[in-house]
C-alpha cells in the first residue's frame, strides 16, 4: 500500500530529469493523483481481508443464510441462549433464498440461532416473513418475552412478537425454538416498524400503520398480557396524524422504548434521518387517559419534547435515568442525570445526506430537554464515505441488562462497522473499540447513479446491535453477510467491568 | 469594408439575449392568452432537504399569480409502493411550506410528471392574514426518490393545476428534474 509520502519520494527522485518546472509539476501533479487514488481504493473492502478492529474480537459468526438482516433480540431461553434475527424482504436478484435446510426457496422471515456457545452458534430454524423486496418484505422487527413473566401467559411458553412486513404484527410461540407456533395475528395494517413490549406487564406499544390514519406509522398501545387474546387499548401519535385532521403531517414513529411501571415514561423516537422528534410521555396518563384520538387527547400524555435540526432524525431513543455524573458531584444540585441517547439512522449511500450520527440528550428537566453532547465516527479514519453503501448511525444496543447499561454503548454505523462507546460522562463520550467485519463472498452491493448509471460497490453494513447479559455483542449486516458475534478486549473490557 | 465581423457580433449578441430570455422566462409570452412564467428565488428557510426552483406566472391565464415550488427529495422510505395514496401527497408535497393550515378540496388524481408516475391533490389554504388560495400538492416518484411540487394562487383550483402542469411538462423544465433526480 502507497503511504502519503510517497509521491513527494518519487518527485525527488526524478529531480534529475530534463523536464520543464512546468512538465515536472504537471508529472508530479499526475503521480499524486494516482497515488491519492489507490489510498482510496485500499480503503475499499476485499473479500479474504482481515476485519478492521480495535478493543473487540470476533468469537463466532452465522451467515444467516445470506439474508439481509435488520434487528437481532438474545433471549435466555432456559439454560439456552436463542438469537432472534429479523430479516427485511429479499434483493431484486434474489427475492427470496433458498434455505438449505429445507431446499425451498423462502421469503425472507426470521432467522433462530442457538448462540449457547457464542463461538459455535447453531442456526435452528428459518420462519418465513412476508413476500416482497428490502423494506416491503419480511420480518423486520423481533422482541421475546416469557410466558411465565407475562401477567396471564402460558407459564410453558416462550412468545416471540414479530412484524410479518408492514402487513400484520404476530405472535408465536417458540419455547421450541426450532418449531415455532403462531399463536396470534394482528393484522390490517398498511406499516409496521420498531415495537416495544413490557415483559413485566404485557403492555406493547405497536408500530403500525393504522389505514385511517394520516402516517405509515403511529403507536398501537396493546395489552399483550395474555398473548392469545389481545387487547387493544388505543391509537396514540402526533396531533395531525389522526383521522380527520388537515394541515400539515408531523414526522412518522420509527419506535418507543419504555421504562414500564416504575419509570412511567414513554420515550418516542420519530423521523428517520431528518426532523426528528423525542417525545416524552407520561405512561400512565397514556394507558389511562382518554382514548379518543383528538388533538386534545394526544397531548394530553406528552411531557416533554426536543426536536431536533432537519438534518437529523430520531432512530432510536434510548433512555439512561438517574446517570451520576463525575463532574458534578460536588455540585448541591443535579448529580444525577436523566439522559436519553437520540439515534439517527442513515438511509442514503456515499454520504449524500447530512451525517447521522449520536446525540446525548439531558432530559432531567422533562419540559426542557437539552442536547448534550454527541458522537460520530471520523470519516477520515477509513475514507467511509466513498467505501460504498451507507454510512452513518442506525441503531444502538437496546438491552438494560447491567453489564453495560449506562457504562457502555454499541453503535451500528453502517460500513464503519460497530462501535463501541464509554457514555459513563454522557456529556463527554468517547470512543473505545469498533469492529468492521469482512466481506464474503454473500456481501451484496450498494449502488449510486453517476451520469444516469448505476456505480456499485461491496461494502459491510452493520445494521443493528444488540447485548446479552453475559457481555456478548451482536451485530447483524443489512447487506446479506450475517451475524458476528464479539467481545471486548483490552481497556473496553475494563469499562464494563469484565473480567 | 467587410461585414461579417459585424454580422457575427450582431448574431452573438442576440444569441446571449434569447438564452437570458430562455432562463428568465421558461415559456415565453404568447400574446395575452397565456401567462408568463419567471423564475423567483426559492423564499423558505433551510429544512430537510435542499431549495428546489420557484417560478412566478402573471398574465391573462395566470389570474391574480400563480406559484409554483419544486425540488427533489432524495431518499424516501416508500420505494416499493411509490406515492400510493393521497395522505402521502399531504405528507410530502411541501404544501405545509406555503401554509401549516391546509384542507383537502377533494381525492387527488393519478398523474405523472416526467415519466415519474404519482398523485396531485388540491387544497384550500388558509394563509396568514385570514385570505384563501388555492393550493396543488404534487407528488411522483422513481425508486427510492420523489420529485415534489407546490403551486397556489388565488384563482380556482383547475387552473392552478392546469398552468402548474404546463410547467412542469415543458421541455426544459423535464430536463432539469431529470437531472435533478440524478443529483447533477
Amino acid at each position: 500500500m502507497l503511504s502519503c509520502k510517497q509521491p513527494a519520494q518519487i518527485g525527488r527522485e526524478q529531480s534529475g530529469w530534463n523536464m520543464s518546472g512546468r512538465l515536472k509539476l504537471a508529472a508530479l501533479f499526475s503521480i499524486y493523483l494516482l497515488a491519492g487514488s489507490g489510498i482510496a481504493n485500499a480503503q475499499q473492502q476485499v473479500i479474504g481481508a482481515p476485519p478492521e478492529a480495535l478493543n473487540m474480537k470476533l468469537v463466532g459468526a452465522s451467515d444467516l443464510q445470506a439474508r439481509s438482516a435488520y434487528q437481532p433480540t438474545i433471549h435466555h431461553q432456559g439454560d439456552r441462549w436463542i438469537a432472534y434475527i429479523g430479516h427485511h424482504g429479499g434483493s431484486d436478484e434474489i427475492p427470496a433464498p433458498v434455505n438449505p435446510q429445507t431446499g425451498n426457496a423462502e421469503p425472507n422471515g426470521t432467522s433462530v440461532v442457538d448462540v449457547t456457545d457464542p463461538s459455535q452458534p447453531k442456526y435452528l430454524r428459518h420462519l418465513p416473513g412476508q413476500e416482497g423486496k428490502y423494506e416491503a418484505g419480511g420480518a423486520q422487527m423481533v422482541r421475546i418475552c416469557d410466558g411465565k413473566a407475562l401477567p396471564k401467559g402460558d407459564r410453558n411458553a416462550v412468545y416471540m412478537l414479530r412484524t410479518f412486513g408492514g402487513a400484520a404484527h404476530e405472535i408465536w410461540n417458540v419455547a421450541d425454538p426450532a418449531n415455532p407456533v403462531l399463536v396470534t395475528r394482528i393484522a390490517g395494517l398498511k406499516d409496521t416498524h420498531k415495537n416495544w413490549w413490557e415483559c413485566d406487564t404485557g403492555i406493547a406499544f405497536l408500530v403500525s400503520g393504522a389505514p385511517d390514519w394520516r402516517t405509515r406509522r403511529m403507536t398501537q398501545v396493546y395489552d399483550l398480557s395474555d398473548p392469545a387474546n389481545p387487547q387493544k387499548i388505543r391509537d396514540f401519535g402526533l396531533p395531525g396524524q389522526e383521522p380527520g385532521s388537515t394541515g400539515a403531517v408531523p414526522t412518522e414513529l420509527h419506535g418507543p422504548i419504555s421504562t414500564g411501571p416504575s419509570g412511567n415514561r414513554v420515550y418516542f423516537g420519530y423521523g428517520t434521518n431528518k426532523g426528528g422528534i423525542l417525545q416524552i410521555v407520561d405512561r400512565e396518563k397514556l394507558l389511562r387517559g382518554p382514548k379518543e384520538p383528538t388533538p386534545g387527547n394526544l397531548r394530553s400524555p406528552e411531557i416533554g419534547r426536543l426536536s431536533t435540526s432537519a438534518f437529523n432524525g430520531a432512530h432510536t431513543t434510548f433512555p439512561m435515568p438517574g446517570m451520576p455524573i463525575a463532574e458534578f458531584a460536588k455540585d448541591k444540585d443535579g448529580k444525577t442525570r436523566d439522559i436519553v441517547m437520540i439515534v439517527n439512522e442513515a438511509i442514503l449511500n456515499e454520504c449524500n445526506e447530512p451525517r447521522q450520527m449520536v446525540w446525548f440528550a439531558d432530559i432531567t428537566v422533562e419540559n426542557r430537554p437539552m442536547m448534550i453532547s454527541n458522537y460520530t465516527v471520523p470519516e477520515a479514519s477509513g475514507s467511509f464515505c466513498s467505501r460504498g453503501g451507507r454510512f452513518g448511525a442506525h441503531s444502538s444496543n437496546e438491552s438494560m441488562a447491567p453489564v453495560f447499561y449506562k457504562k457502555m454503548a454499541f453503535i451500528a454505523f453502517f460500513n464503519a462497522g460497530v462501535r463501541a462507546l464509554d457514555i459513563r460522562d454522557p456529556y463527554h463520550p468517547s470512543e473505545l473499540g469498533y469492529f468492521i467485519p469482512s466481506i464474503t463472498a454473500a456481501t451484496d452491493k450498494r449502488c449510486v447513479k453517476i451520469d444516469d448509471k448505476d456505480r456499485c460497490k461491496v461494502a459491510i453494513q452493520t445494521n443493528n446491535v444488540e447485548t446479552d447479559a453475559r457481555g456478548y455483542i451482536y451485530i447483524v449486516d443489512r447487506a446479506n453477510t450475517g451475524l458476528h458475534i464479539l467481545e471486548l478486549t483490552g481497556p473496553a473490557r475494563a469499562v464494563a467491568g469484565l473480567p | 469594408m467587410r461585414r461579417w465581423p459585424v454580422i457575427v457580433v450582431a448574431a452573438a449578441a442576440l444569441g446571449a439575449l434569447s438564452g437570458a430570455a430562455a432562463y428568465q422566462h421558461i415559456v415565453p409570452r404568447q400574446g395575452e392568452q397565456k401567462g408568463s412564467w419567471q423564475e423567483i428565488a426559492w423564499s423558505f428557510p433551510r429544512d430537510g432537504w435542499p431549495a428546489g426552483r420557484a417560478f412566478r406566472c402573471r398574465g391573462a391565464s395566470c389570474g391574480d399569480g400563480i406559484e409554483v415550488y419544486v425540488r427533489p427529495k432524495i431518499g424516501f422510505c416508500n420505494c416499493d409502493r411509490g406515492v400510493a395514496d393521497d395522505d402521502e401527497v399531504d405528507r410530502v408535497a411541501d404544501v405545509d411550506l406555503i401554509s401549516e393550515h391546509f384542507t383537502p378540496i377533494q381525492a387527488g388524481d393519478v398523474i405523472s410528471v416526467a415519466d415519474m408516475p404519482g398523485r396531485s391533490r388540491a387544497y384550500d389554504l388558509k394563509m396568514t392574514g385570514g385570505t384563501r388560495h388555492a393550493a396543488i400538492g404534487i407528488a411522483v416518484s422513481r425508486r427510492c426518490d420523489l420529485l415534489v411540487a407546490v403551486a397556489h394562487g388565488k384563482g380556482n383550483a383547475v387552473r392552478v393545476r392546469r398552468e402548474a402542469l404546463a410547467l412542469l411538462g415543458e421541455t426544459e423544465m423535464t430536463r432539469w428534474m431529470m437531472a435533478a433526480m440524478e443529483g447533477r
